[in-house]
């Protein structure tokens, strides 16, 4: 007997380039590879992409078969791939280290991946007229249980059994940014056992 | 105001509570009319009345020492209903020097403040508190500024820094909150967490609020009004602890609706802050049983009627649609169907 | 309550700390200490004199940890509306003036990672009182300070005294400019700027920094430009019935507030948008001399900001 229909879910919007910014730093995860290629066109269209102003992180996705990398490294002279987001993540975070006022950050991919991204992006003070995101690829949603605090990933779904306490939790639409995750709270608390109808909404 | 302090009432287990006579009279009753709709209804906090909560800055009343003691009671067991990100340490300051000074001033019964350049003397009698400190060294208080002073002080606190035009949450004090975590929010923006509230944002409520406390000057601050209905006298209906309070509603039956359904109403004061330039926000917390209400008729007879006027989406939000037909029928036969007085006061 | 609750205070001491600046301090006349602020504050200071009401916008430098007296500092402004020639020349020791509580619109951004601060001339003065909050932070800084030349340099022994190195200044006299670009280019992620002094050094920083790429949340100015004269000109306040005259070097919102009707303010400059005033009719012109409205609404001539603009007309009506 929760709320639904509520908004404060991030927004997301296709990627376009920000001409503004100096120096351009692209995160891709899988299928957000498609969107990164299409800002490097658009950039490189204002003349040729010099090492130093744009530079792309990119990890693959073992559903996204679309040979990203030789895409890649026809469009820009930095293009770094890894294996494992964690991987991507880490050398972000030492990038930014190095960083310069004049950079923009674009990241495109699943939600969860955005929000590990914005995460270190925060630490570094880069505000919101800094950072583009596109969501594409899974739904899947990460969900932080109120109750005992663990984070279940990938869910699907809109009622989700917590893996670690197990209370069968209802995923609301309130995000932090801080936990880059959705609030999920014991769906079935006032009468034990009755759950809404389990639907697939974020796949 | 004289209140005689129940130190043994308590908002867990037994829920002993109750309402004297003189608390049931100045209870900020919310509705002014028989239908409720959201509106910023922001108003300046100016003294109200003699006896009223809204003669003082801070309201001090009879439940004061119980609900400290709650506070204790919820710390001990949560500590991160209190966070401050570090960079709101000033704020922090600012909203302890804020407390104590309205504390003193208008209770000074009960407390006092005694300043030497930097060299401050509390004393909180109800609570047999005594605190030498330097205000703006942390090392002399026993914990953080803002904790220290909020667990001495009655409702919520929530602390906003003021940056790139908007409002930040970065530091409170949450034990009384009706279902909404600090833990989770902190951090957010104040659309992002208003987000959950319905209908408010197509109303354009919060671009209004938050553009008008954008401008929040020093020495003018503002209050309004809020409200939903809890189950028992329980204070702490966070998110975190619904497993504990959410089966209370599935449990009102017409019977137990007089007693144990519970109009709550928070009383929230903004203030801007001097040092720190941020805004605190206090939310304060007042119950009251439907039995004590209708001793009041206009306020039985409108409770009624928004009861049962209220938007579904509202009555979803507020947490009430699993018993509010249930609380209005107890309701009904306090209300004859005349019209009410205007206003909020008993006629 | 528009006009905010007043603060009555005395002269306390009067300084020429160079030819054209003159450093006044404020102690409550009710005794006490003064109100907390943050650094970046300002203070309307109310004149009154026979004929006019003055109400000018000074930053306050005293350290924000000072509270028995304020400190501003005035320079004296060759074509002046009479307020600033008020303070130098009428104003001593003794004098009573009233105070507003202070605003910040010009505060330093708490989660920034590195602050680069340029003043240019009277601009030193907000940085003044946040250079003392600076200190008790833990976060790297520079201040850039540009004048004419070294004997125009206000409180320049005092700041090098405090600063040290993070202080850097720059004599037009000895043609040394600050290099924007240079400094703007290479700032680590996180770094704010805050420029507080003539509108041509402002336009200058903003322009050089977006260029630089720097996004606008990252840029903070201050400026107190006295409202622009013009020819005189008459208005109709439609909700209280009253026509207004505008003298040519008084502005449209003190001309109101001389009629006795109180418009919200803070900034009395055009920046922050309390005075947002609605046009009900207009055959005429309206110019605007603000930073707050975009440029549909200026076009679309149904909104002004009295606090600096003005109009050219035959007939202006508007919604107060």
């Amino acid at each position: 007997m929760l709320v639904t229909g509520i908004k404060s879910k991030p927004v997301y919007a296709p990627l376009q380039a920000d001409t503004a910014g100096r120096y351009h730093l692209m995160l891709g995860h899988g299928v957000g590879g498609a969107p990164l290629l299409s800002l490097l066109d658009e950039l490189g269209r204002s003349g040729p992409l010099s090492a130093g102003r744009a530079c792309v992180l990119y990890v693959a996705d073992s559903a996204a078969a679309d040979n990203f990398g030789v895409r890649f490294r026809t469009s820009a002279s930095d293009v770094r791939f890894f294996d494992r987001v964690a991987e991507l993540l880490a050398e972000f975070r030492t990038i930014l280290t190095g960083s310069f006022m004049g950079t923009r950050l674009y990241v495109a991919g699943p939600e969860s991946f955005i929000g590990l991204a914005m995460k270190i992006a925060l630490e570094f003070d880069l505000n919101k007229d800094e950072i583009r995101a596109e969501e594409c690829g899974t739904l899947a949603r990460r969900v932080y249980c109120i109750h005992c605090r663990a984070t279940t990933e990938q869910v699907r779904t809109n009622i989700v059994k917590c893996i670690d306490c197990g209370r069968h939790l209802i995923v609301r639409d309130h995000y932090s940014r801080r936990f880059a995750a959705y609030m999920g709270v014991m769906v079935d608390a006032e009468v034990p056992g009755e759950l809404p109808p389990i639907k697939e909404n974020f796949v | 105001m004289n209140a005689v302090f129940k130190p043994d009432e308590s908002f867990r287990d037994d829920f002993k509570y109750g309402n004297s006579p003189h608390a049931i009279r100045r209870f900020p009753f919310p509705f002014a009319e028989d239908e409720y709709m959201y509106a910023v209804n922001i108003e300046p906090h100016l003294p109200g009345p003699k006896g009223s909560v809204t003669e003082f800055a801070i309201d001090v009343d009879e439940h004061y020492v119980a609900e400290c003691r709650e506070r204790a009671i919820v710390l001990a067991a949560e500590p991160l209903r209190f966070q401050a990100l570090p960079h709101m340490m000033s704020a922090q300051w600012d909203c302890l020097e804020l407390i104590m000074e309205s504390l003193a001033r208008d209770y000074p019964e009960y407390f006092t403040l005694a300043k030497q350049g930097t060299r401050w003397n509390w004393t909180n009698r109800p609570l047999g508190i005594q605190q030498a400190f330097l205000f703006g060294d942390p090392a002399t208080l026993p914990q953080p500024p803002l904790e220290y002073i909020t667990r001495q002080a009655q409702g919520d606190w929530l602390v906003m820094d003021q940056r790139e035009g908007d409002l930040w949450v970065e530091a409170g004090m949450v034990t009384t909150q009706a279902d909404w975590s600090l833990d989770f929010d902190i951090g957010m923006t104040f659309k992002e967490w208003h987000g959950p509230v319905p209908l408010a944002h197509e109303l354009g409520v919060f671009e209004r609020a938050l553009r008008y406390l954008l401008n929040l000057r020093l020495n003018e601050p503002v209050r309004r009004l809020n409200w939903t209905m809890t189950i028992h006298p329980r204070l702490d209906t966070s998110p975190e602890n619904y497993p504990k309070w959410g089966p209370d509603r599935a449990g009102v039956t017409l019977q137990n609706a007089g007693d144990d359904a519970y109009l709550r109403v928070e009383l929230q004061g903004l203030w801007r802050l001097p040092r720190s330039n941020g805004i605190v926000f206090s939310v304060r917390c007042y119950l009251i049983s439907m039995r004590e209400l209708v001793t009041i008729p206009k306020w039985a007879a409108r409770m009624h009627r928004v009861l049962k006027s209220l938007h579904p989406a509202l009555a979803d939000y507020k947490g009430v649609s699993r018993y509010r037909a249930t609380v209005a029928e107890w309701l009904a036969p306090y209300d004859n169907g005349a019209p009410t007085g205007p206003g909020t006061w008993p006629d | 309550m528009k006009h905010a609750v007043t603060i009555a205070v005395e002269v306390t001491a009067v300084e020429q700390v160079t030819p054209l600046i003159k450093h006044f301090t404020l102690a409550p006349i009710a005794g006490g200490t003064m109100p907390a602020f943050s650094g970046g504050s300002h203070i309307i200071v109310v004149m009154r004199r026979a004929n006019r009401v003055h109400r000018n916008p000074y930053s306050l430098m005293s350290p924000p940890g000072r509270l028995e007296a304020y400190e501003i500092s005035v320079r004296r402004m060759e074509e002046s509306r009479g307020g600033s020639h008020f303070m130098h020349d009428e104003v001593g020791v003794g004098s009573q003036l009233e105070i507003a509580h202070p605003v910040n619109l010009f505060g330093l951004d708490k989660i920034a990672r590195k602050h680069v601060l340029i003043a240019g001339g009277i601009g030193i003065t907000p940085f003044m009182a946040q250079l003392q909050d600076l200190h008790a932070a833990n976060v790297p800084y520079e201040m850039h300070y540009s004048v004419r030349a070294p004997e125009h340099a206000a409180f320049r022994d005092q700041l090098i005294e405090q600063e040290g190195d993070r202080l850097r200044m720059y004599y037009d006299s000895a043609n040394e400019l600050i290099d924007f670009e240079a400094l703007l280019g290479s700032q680590p992620l996180g770094t704010h700027v805050y420029v507080c002094g003539p509108a041509g050094m402002i336009e200058r920083v903003i322009g050089t920094a977006r260029a630089c790429g720097w996004s606008d949340s990252h840029i903070h100015w201050e400026q107190f430009s006295a409202p622009p004269v013009g020819d005189a000109f008459d208005a109709f306040l439609a909700r209280s019935k009253l026509k207004i005259h505008v003298l040519p070097d008084q502005s449209l919102l003190e001309s109101i507030e001389a009629a006795g009707v109180d418009v919200p303010y803070l900034c009395r400059g055009g920046v922050c948008g309390f005075c947002h005033t609605k046009v009900v009719e207009l055959e005429g012109e309206l110019i605007h001399n603000d930073h707050f409205l975009s440029a549909e609404e200026k076009a679309s001539g149904k909104f002004m900001m009295p606090c600096v603009s003005r109009a050219r007309c035959k007939n202006l009506v508007l919604d107060l």
